[in-house]
């Protein structure tokens, strides 16, 4: 990762004694440490500017396994977020959670380990149903790992389950853990896409391009199964080149066999979130496209240029592998028809197909 | 705190009765005074011409602090500040406490809304020319417009700061319009004064046929139309669709907001039960009405 620093750590008080605390204190040695309240701010922390400098170890309180907070107004996925913390120190400039999660500092949770039995009985308690989980929808499943050692336990606990699939999802190629791992089975590895323009100009501090495609081709020389999200997809004059390119890259790197999937959004954003990146990235041009306000009160591109994209992308994917688990991020059944030809209609009907990529891929 | 006032109803009043409420200063190290409290009223007094009024000589040690409380409170009593006024009290107190302290503290006194985010609006127009000042005091301008045209260029704020108050625009439309106008620019690599200047909307601001509130509401569905081409154009098809199709007096097809839903609305005026009847069996007979959610398809974004 490029430019990342912890200049300091803020041990919230509880946290002391878990092992994940223990874990980065000995990893960071000489990084100044001070001890917090739980829920305050410490000084210098500024929420506005999201302090990614700072380190909070947090004995988190909260529900661990939570529903992808979708709406009801689009086909969503019925995604599981295995909840390990929040904010990362990538600075995509588009990033939700700078009005969402509205929390300054790269914040991880000290006492996930010892809350994992929790999870494995609910996964458990639930034989005939697929749980796809995921750690990077609230910060980034692999920056931190070098410090939290995520991998380490979530691997194996999740690999000896039957019914479940842990998806890491990154921008980064820090996969040493991973390839050192001896862990396989239902692990996915993904990573999200954009094009070579908007990462260097909108995802800041993030691995290029070809990083991420050559790391994603060693996980699966290793034998990892890959997924790949082009999420926010963002129109901008050439940006069908744009996306070709990614996807050539695509191409010449990954065997497209044992991709379990691939999706597809547009930026959307909460009004709350476009004040928060005016002010932290003045100069960002995401927002000079057509948006108006989506049946859930987010920002989308109108209509026809959300199924043109998604058109073009898809039927630019088929051509490179007809079999990668195509789907669309948050979007509405005629959305779904327009742009990919089939709509799964519902949420349970998308939930279904997912987990039949699962099964499929992964064997009963 | 006080900033593009009408200094002539208090001048008139002192000249009547006299100044009732003596103002209050602060001797300087100097021996220079400080007006804490009822600066308007030395100024009416000086531009009445008087050589003297009394004045109340606050302790030499009274603490800076409560001194600019004692002003806001002074104001707050017995006026109105307006926003650049409010800001000015805002920008004093951040020299005493925290912003928090502020935001929970000074700004529901003040009545605005009490949040970081407003409090900053405030705090930024300060740094804006006189001339956006004047016209946020008078409110012409609005506040939150005034804040977004502190991003930008001296030239584009001014020309911003003409063309909301050339005419009558409500905040609401000023707020759109000025994001439009600063996204357009952006999008199209120009400056904001360069698009206000652009021959479409300067031919309306010139054009002497149409009044005041008729040229806001072209101004905006010009810059509408630059911003939203290709929904602005689905919109144009809608209606080029629908007036095709000869429906009945009265009736019209409603489509979804942005045709970001699928559901559209069917508007029927009536006065009589028979009339409704009429009406819906015509529309029944109506050929191309199964077509209406398409007329907008088709579309050629931009």
């Amino acid at each position: 990762m490029k430019g990342f620093r912890i200049r300091r750590i803020l041990i919230e008080r509880g946290a002391e004694s878990d092992s994940l605390t223990k874990g980065i204190l000995k990893e960071l040695p000489n990084t100044p440490r001070q001890h917090v309240e739980p829920y305050e701010l410490a000084p210098g922390e500024d929420i506005a500017g999201m302090d990614k400098e700072s380190l909070r170890i947090i004995h988190f309180k909260g529900e661990f396994l939570k529903p992808c907070p979708g709406t009801k107004r689009y086909i969503c996925c019925g995604y599981k977020i295995l909840n390990v913390g929040s904010n990362c120190p990538l600075d995509c400039s588009y990033c939700y959670l700078q009005s969402y999660v509205n929390q300054p500092s790269l914040r991880i949770f000290s006492n996930l380990q010892e809350n994992l039995d929790v999870i494995g009985d609910i996964i458990d308690s639930s034989p005939d149903r697929i749980f796809r989980i995921g750690t990077g929808e609230f910060t980034d499943s692999l920056s931190l790992d070098f410090l939290t050692r995520w991998t380490d336990f979530l691997l194996p606990f999740f690999s000896r389950r039957k019914n479940c699939v842990l998806e890491l999802k990154t921008k980064t190629s820090s996969i040493k853990s991973l390839i050192a791992s001896r862990y396989r089975k239902a692990i996915v590895v993904a990573w999200s896409l954009n094009t070579p323009r908007i990462i260097a100009n909108e995802e800041h501090k993030t691995a290029t391009l070809k990083r991420r495609i050559l790391a994603a081709q060693e996980c699966q020389k290793a034998g990892f199964f890959l997924g790949f999200h082009f999420d926010p997809l963002l129109y901008y004059p050439g940006w069908e080149a744009g996306y070709e390119q990614t996807v050539q890259l695509l191409e010449r790197y990954i065997a497209p066999e044992s991709v379990i999937w691939i999706s597809l959004g547009s930026f959307r954003y909460m009004p709350s979130l476009k004040r928060a990146i005016k002010r932290r990235f003045p100069g960002t041009n995401i927002f000079d496209g057509e948006f108006v306000t989506g049946l859930d009160g987010k920002f989308r591109y109108f209509k026809p240029i959300r199924v043109e994209m998604y058109g073009k992308l898809s039927e630019r994917l088929n051509k490179w592998h007809h079999d990668l688990g195509l789907y669309l991020c948050m979007e509405s059944d005629d959305v779904w028809r327009q742009s990919l030809g089939w709509s799964p209609e519902n949420s349970e009907n998308l939930c279904s197909y997912l987990d039949s990529r699962v099964r499929k891929l992964m064997g009963d | 705190m006080s900033f593009s006032f009408d200094l002539e109803p208090l001048k008139a009043s002192i000249d009547r009765f006299g100044v009732l409420n003596p103002p209050y200063l602060l001797r300087n190290s100097d021996s220079h005074f400080t007006v804490v409290v009822g600066y308007r009223r030395l100024l009416a007094v000086r531009e009445l011409g008087w050589s003297d009024t009394v004045c109340q000589i606050l302790p030499d040690d009274f603490p800076p602090f409560e001194a600019l409380l004692l002003n806001l409170h002074d104001n707050l009593v017995h006026r109105h500040l307006n926003s650049v006024e409010k800001g000015m009290v805002l920008k004093g107190l951040t020299r005493f406490l925290t912003k928090e302290e502020i935001v929970a503290n000074f700004m529901p006194l003040l009545g605005i809304p009490s949040n970081r985010q407003t409090l900053e609006q405030f705090l930024g127009l300060e740094e804006l020319e006189e001339a956006i000042r004047i016209s946020v005091a008078m409110e012409r301008l609005s506040p939150r417009v005034a804040t977004l045209m502190g991003s930008l260029g001296r030239d584009d704020r001014l020309r911003m700061n003409d063309l909301f108050t050339s005419s009558k625009w409500s905040f609401n439309q000023q707020w759109e319009a000025a994001q439009w106008i600063v996204e357009i620019a952006s999008r199209e690599g120009r400056s904001a004064k360069d698009v206000i200047d652009e021959g479409e909307i300067v031919g309306v601001l010139n054009n002497e046929r149409v009044n005041n509130p008729q040229k806001v509401k072209s101004i905006v569905k010009i810059l509408k139309a630059r911003r939203f081409p290709s929904l602005v154009e689905a919109e144009k098809l809608f209606k080029k669709g629908l007036s095709g199709l000869s429906l009945p007096s009265g009736v019209n097809i409603i489509p979804p907001p942005s045709f970001e839903g699928i559901d559209y609305k069917l508007e029927i005026v009536f006065t009589k039960g028979g009339e409704l009847k009429e009406k819906v069996a015509e529309l029944s007979h109506l050929s191309g009405l199964e077509k209406a959610t398409e007329f907008w398809k088709g579309t050629e974004h931009r």
